[in-house]
């Protein structure tokens, strides 16, 4: 458990993503309700809805026949991933340049610790106008971000998702609790619709509520979870992943839905890597190792194909996990586009030779330099591009709910 | 109107500060004059690196491709207003 002691910490999220590089490349499009797609319109959803799109009632993640209903002027656009992934390499190599201290936290999100760069919340703002303008000459105008500053992760996305689009909200230490007393709970990355009807039956509707709630009562209800919502309420950030049980897991799983079908197996690798490093991490976190793999994929035609391995020696490396996946997968992924992987690891036993990365807090340092190891190993040329890119994982908790914790 | 195309095009260009910057294409016998380049950018195909050129003029989206290896311009795309 870490707590923020004078910490400043930056959130930066492009506006509407997808819909504003379109908007950016094909002026056409500028000003009108879009919604990009997948490559089968029928059944896909909207990955992201123009910021016009959003005025008119479309929400991320809406199925395509639904938006057009709310909103019969959209025009549905497919989506061109390379695209996004060439500009996203753009803006991250700016942050880079501020601070090394980045953290990837989705394919449009990161965070930046300038703490020690900014030393103060001036200097930090000025930084954030830096940045915005070296985005907007290096991706286009039309491309904006919503910035918060604050002096954890949790705040400054509070912060930045406060104003949309193109904000810039600074919360310093002593105006936390007045941005959360005029936030919903469910504004706060970690409330998802579950935790907010729970605590609803518990009475509490605002954070006002949920500070002067016992604490203890709260671990009753939440367990663990229990002490991060008390902090949180103050505004202070628990650094730890959310968990509804303090009891050992038995297996560590991840899927995730696919933003677009593709059997491409660079696209696959890298979003199986990204799952791999995610059980990884968790394995590491609570100290653990796993001998099962096994991995399953869905494909657009509903059907599917899964299967397990089991290791002699323990794993809890994520790249190693990846490999063994990847094993599994990799001679089934041509019957047809897929549109949902997922790793579970199992036979867990207790791993006491590792020390526990997240109570060194190097989580994401372990991530990326995996990443960097298999870049190495493939090579340059795309995969080195794509593993270099954050995976595009949507917290479950922002709202793009494609990502299972199993 | 959204089309995908893969129609050979001729274009001409200008070289400035390491940058390539085309000002008019010839496609389906008609020239069209670029009036705007909204965003470059470039993906792999293969194990060679294309470039991407989205434009436009008074009332077309264009995309183009540039092949560095084979100098080769594509139209790849087609937005008609309207
Ligand atoms: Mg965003």
């Amino acid at each position: 458990m870490r707590m923020d002691n004078g910490r400043i910490i930056l959130h930066i999220d492009m506006n509407s993503y997808f819909a504003s590089v379109e908007q950016q490349a094909n002026p056409f499009l500028r000003g009108k309700p879009i919604g990009i797609t997948g490559k089968n319109q029928e059944r896909s959803v909207v990955a992201t809805a123009s910021i016009e799109a959003k005025k008119l009632g479309v929400k991320t993640a809406m199925s395509t026949w639904e938006a057009k209903k709310i909103c019969p002027s959209i025009i549905l656009w497919p989506g061109d991933p390379e695209k996004y992934a060439d500009i996203m390499h753009r803006f991250n190599a700016i942050y880079r340049s501020f601070t090394e201290h980045v953290e990837e936290f989705s394919v449009d999100e990161s965070f930046l610790d300038l703490t020690e760069e900014a030393q103060d919340y001036l200097g930090a703002t000025c930084m954030a106008q830096a940045i915005r303008e070296r985005v907007s000459e290096a991706c286009g105008p039309h491309i904006t971000a919503s910035i918060g500053i604050a002096p954890n992760r949790l705040m400054a996305k509070l912060a930045s998702e406060s104003v949309k689009p193109n904000g810039l909200t600074v919360v310093r230490p002593h105006e936390v609790l007045n941005l959360l007393d005029q936030s919903d709970l469910e504004d706060l990355c970690g409330i998802g619709h579950g935790i907010r009807e729970h605590l609803s039956q518990l009475g509490i509707e605002s954070f006002q509520q949920l500070r002067e709630f016992p604490l203890e009562r709260l671990m009753e209800e939440f367990h663990g979870y229990g002490l991060w919502l008390h902090e949180a309420a103050w505004g202070r950030e628990v650094v730890q992943e959310p968990s509804h049980t303090s009891e050992p897991a038995k297996s560590y799983g991840h899927s995730y839905t696919l933003p677009f079908n593709t059997n491409d197996p660079v696209v696959l690798k890298r979003y199986l890597l990204g799952l791999a490093d995610k059980v990884a991490w968790r394995l590491r976190r609570d100290g653990v190792a796993a001998r099962r793999i096994s991995a399953h994929v869905r494909f657009a035609d509903f059907s599917g194909h899964g299967e397990q391995r089991t290791s002699i020696e323990p794993i809890t490396d994520g790249l190693r996990l990846f490999k063994i996946a990847w094993q599994i997968l990799a001679p089934f992924l041509q019957h047809a586009p897929v549109r949902l992987v997922g790793l579970t690891a199992s036979l867990i036993s207790s791993d006491p030779k590792r020390t526990s990365l997240f109570k060194k807090e190097q989580h994401m340092q372990s991530v990326l330099s995996s990443l960097d190891l298999l870049q190495h190993r493939y090579g340059s040329g795309i995969w080195k591009r794509a593993s270099t890119l954050p995976v595009e994982f949507k917290s479950r908790s922002s709202g793009f709910r494609f990502d299972h914790e199993l | 109107m959204h089309e995908l195309l893969n129609d050979p095009i001729d274009v001409i260009v200008s070289f400035k500060d390491n940058r390539v910057l085309p000002h008019a294409m010839r496609w389906n016998e008609r020239d069209y004059k670029i009036d705007n380049v909204n965003l470059v950018h470039s993906a792999r195909e293969g194990t060679k690196r294309v470039f991407y050129f989205s434009v436009s003029d008074a009332a077309n989206y264009f995309k183009l491709k540039l092949d560095p290896e084979l100098l080769e311009w594509r139209l790849v795309e087609l937005y008609a207003d309207g």
